[in-house]
């Protein structure tokens, strides 16, 4: 037992040495003003592992640079602030962080800042201290896209109602908000029982669906919110036998949403691709790093971003929004397949 | 002479830690920067894994579980009772003082209700502790509407969560203080023997006439005033304050606790292991976000972690090698 236990020992040692030393090898810990790193909400899901190959594919387009891409294994804000404390003292050039909770981090980055760590940070339209704040798109104008290809799809008259993730999301009320506003320049358009609360569950949405479309028989649209609202009410229009009948248009993945599209449940669904965010969000770190401004109208070479409208931020930062929304359907879908 | 084993084994992964450290981040490492860093980030777990120690010593399988929603608690409700009585601007040191008193008490009262349920009730303490996490995060969330509160950073607060003195963070500074203070109680006081004898064998203690209902009722107080005093910490550093901050506490403060050798079976615990884990945890922690292993590793990491020093505890096992060690006369004393 006792000599197992030396072997034992000694094996994980040499394999965490083996380790530790081919990471050293390929990691700089210089602090020569070229490493970005990206830290997420929480790794390992769809969503952010998209990023990462927006991530890997700036790495790949700036080998001078230093870039990667970390977050928690869990999501809870205080292991992303611990990984960001770590990442400042380790001395790294500039973050660009998609805050679990923004407000969290108020005090940290303000720290960071004043060390002289470049900041950018991404669906954080209200973080106070940042130096700029990537937006994918405008909200106003997200929805009123999307409400736009629902009218089209209605033919511009007949019933239609919302969804939202919750009454609190201030993101959703906007879309809808915006929405609603657009359905106005069709006087056919006849919104009913709007801002149903989905919880972004889709077997509560798919409930919430049918009970529409009961109340509702010659109901004609659906815009939705929340990523996996598309997904219930797909199912329950695609359950009453009404797919194509009913237009569907809302926020949504396309690998999820991939069945719907094709059976024609879901109408369009709209999206800003993080991958391409990720890597927006790294060019506005190297343009800082280099002693670059951020300004309106500029081009950050990445698809969506390529004129780019900034305005003043929450704090002293700015907030720069892409057109980097897509919308996509049942032709279009296998293009962004993630 | 009998070695207290875990005492030798953290210690050396301190050394080991920071050597290692050093020559993978080739000096970075050891930079006062984030050495102050990551002092700045031991307390608020340190101090729930004090807590947790002392449920444990108190035997009968104790156990806090409501540490960090105590905590969070603490910093959500003080923060608005305080918000709405003063203006920070004003007199940030009144106003730094009240919300700290509120800390405290809220914590306080946290842990007696802790106490009165598994004493006086018999509610085993992991379902009685599981319970109270439950209500505390709720309370809080409902006090705060689920939105985390800005209790902002008067100039007295901002120094116990950023502030230095002579280099040394001001919350490190505190921890250690309360880690002294409670250590001497431990080992001086009539409180700290009867509690570690009633962990060691329940039954004799009643027989020997220990008041254990007051005991375990102290013992889980003081925990709750740890978790009030980690909320303190957590709100001057972070500014604002969050139900649902730090939920990956809980098993890392019993993680902490287990790796200071502290027993499950209650009886036996040492404080100054306590912090010397939390510290090795934290190196631990830290040196794998320089090397940016990814945060998975982590995990894995913890749970081998957790499952050695079960080991060591349970089959003596460095005292053991050592021994056999000593008589080989080996001249490299491993780990």
């Amino acid at each position: 037992m006792k000599n197992k236990n030396n072997t034992l020992n000694k094996r994980v040692k040499l394999a965490l040495l083996t380790a530790a030393m081919g990471m050293a090898g390929h990691s700089a810990f210089a602090a020569d003003g070229n490493t970005i790193t990206t830290v997420v909400k929480i790794s390992g899901i769809p969503w952010f592992d998209r990023m990462e190959t927006g991530v890997e594919l700036y790495a790949k387009q700036h080998p001078e640079m230093n870039i990667s891409q970390v977050g928690p294994a869990t999501a809870d804000s205080a292991q992303q602030l611990q990984i960001i404390q770590d990442l400042i003292a380790k001395g790294t050039d500039a973050l660009a962080v998609v805050p679990m909770d923004p407000t969290i981090l108020e005090a940290l980055l303000k720290r960071a800042m004043a060390r002289g760590t470049i900041v950018v940070t991404h669906e954080a339209d209200n973080q106070i201290n940042t130096m700029v704040d990537v937006e994918a798109f405008d909200n106003t104008d997200y929805g009123t896209a999307l409400n736009e290809r629902l009218a089209d799809c209605m033919g511009g008259a007949g019933k239609w109602t919302t969804f939202v993730g919750s009454l609190g999301s201030r993101t959703h009320l906007q879309w809808v908000g915006a929405g609603e506003k657009n359905a106005m320049k069709y006087p056919g358009m006849k919104l009913v029982d709007p801002n149903n609360e989905s919880f972004d569950d889709a077997n509560g949405t798919y409930k919430k669906a049918k009970e529409i479309l009961r109340k509702h028989p010659d109901i004609k649209g659906f815009q939705t919110s929340a990523g996996n609202d598309v997904l219930g009410v797909g199912r329950a229009i695609e359950e009453a036998g009404l797919a194509g009948k009913v237009c569907l248009v809302g926020t949504g993945l396309p690998n999820p949403s991939a069945a719907y599209l094709d059976s024609g449940a879901i109408t369009a669904i709209g999206f800003w691709d993080p991958q391409k965010a990720g890597m927006a969000m790294n060019e506005v770190a190297r343009i800082l790093l280099k002693g670059g401004q951020i300004e309106d109208g500029m081009n950050l070479g990445v698809e969506g971003y390529e004129h780019v409208s900034v305005r003043p931020g929450a704090g002293d930062g700015k907030l720069l929004v892409g057109n980097g929304m897509v919308l996509v359907d049942k032709e279009t879908y296998k293009e962004h397949l993630f | 002479m009998k070695r207290d084993a875990n005492l030798w084994v953290l210690c050396t992964l301190i050394i080991v830690l920071f050597g290692f450290g050093g020559v993978v981040s080739g000096g970075t490492y050891l930079s006062l920067f984030n050495l102050q860093s990551m002092a700045m980030q031991v307390p608020e777990i340190g101090l729930l894994a004090i807590g947790v120690m002392l449920a444990m010593c108190a035997g009968n399988g104790g156990i806090d579980l409501s540490g960090i929603a105590n905590a969070n608690l603490s910093g959500v409700a003080s923060g608005i009772f305080t918000l709405s009585l003063f203006d920070a601007s004003q007199d940030p040191m009144l106003f730094t003082i009240a919300f700290a008193a509120g800390c405290v008490v809220i914590g306080l009262l946290g842990g007696i209700f802790n106490g009165v349920i598994i004493s006086r009730f018999g509610i085993t303490p992991i379902l009685g502790t599981l319970g109270t996490q439950m209500l505390f995060t709720g309370v809080a969330v409902v006090l705060s509407d689920g939105r985390s509160v800005t209790v902002g950073s008067p100039d007295p607060l901002y120094v116990i969560g950023n502030g230095l003195v002579f280099g040394i963070p001001t919350s490190f500074i505190i921890f250690i203080l309360i880690g002294c203070l409670l250590g001497v109680i431990l080992k001086y006081t009539p409180y700290g023997m009867r509690l570690m004898l009633t962990g060691a064998n329940p039954k004799a203690a009643v027989y020997s006439g220990f008041p254990s209902g007051r005991i375990i009722i102290t013992t889980y107080a003081i925990s709750g005033l740890l978790a009030g005093i980690a909320g303190i910490i957590i709100a001057a550093r972070n500014i604002n304050v969050k139900w649902d901050y730090g939920s990956s506490y809980l098993l890392v403060a019993i993680l902490i606790a287990v790796m200071a050798g502290v027993r499950p079976e209650g009886g036996y615990g040492r404080i100054i292991t306590v912090i010397l884990s939390a510290v090795v945890l934290q190196l631990l922690s830290s040196l794998l976000n320089f090397i940016g292993l990814s945060n998975f590793v982590r995990d894995l990491a913890w749970g081998v972690l957790l499952l050695c020093f079960l080991g060591v505890g349970r089959f003596d096992l460095i005292n053991r090698i050592l021994a056999s060690l000593t008589s080989m006369r080996s001249p490299h004393v491993t780990k």
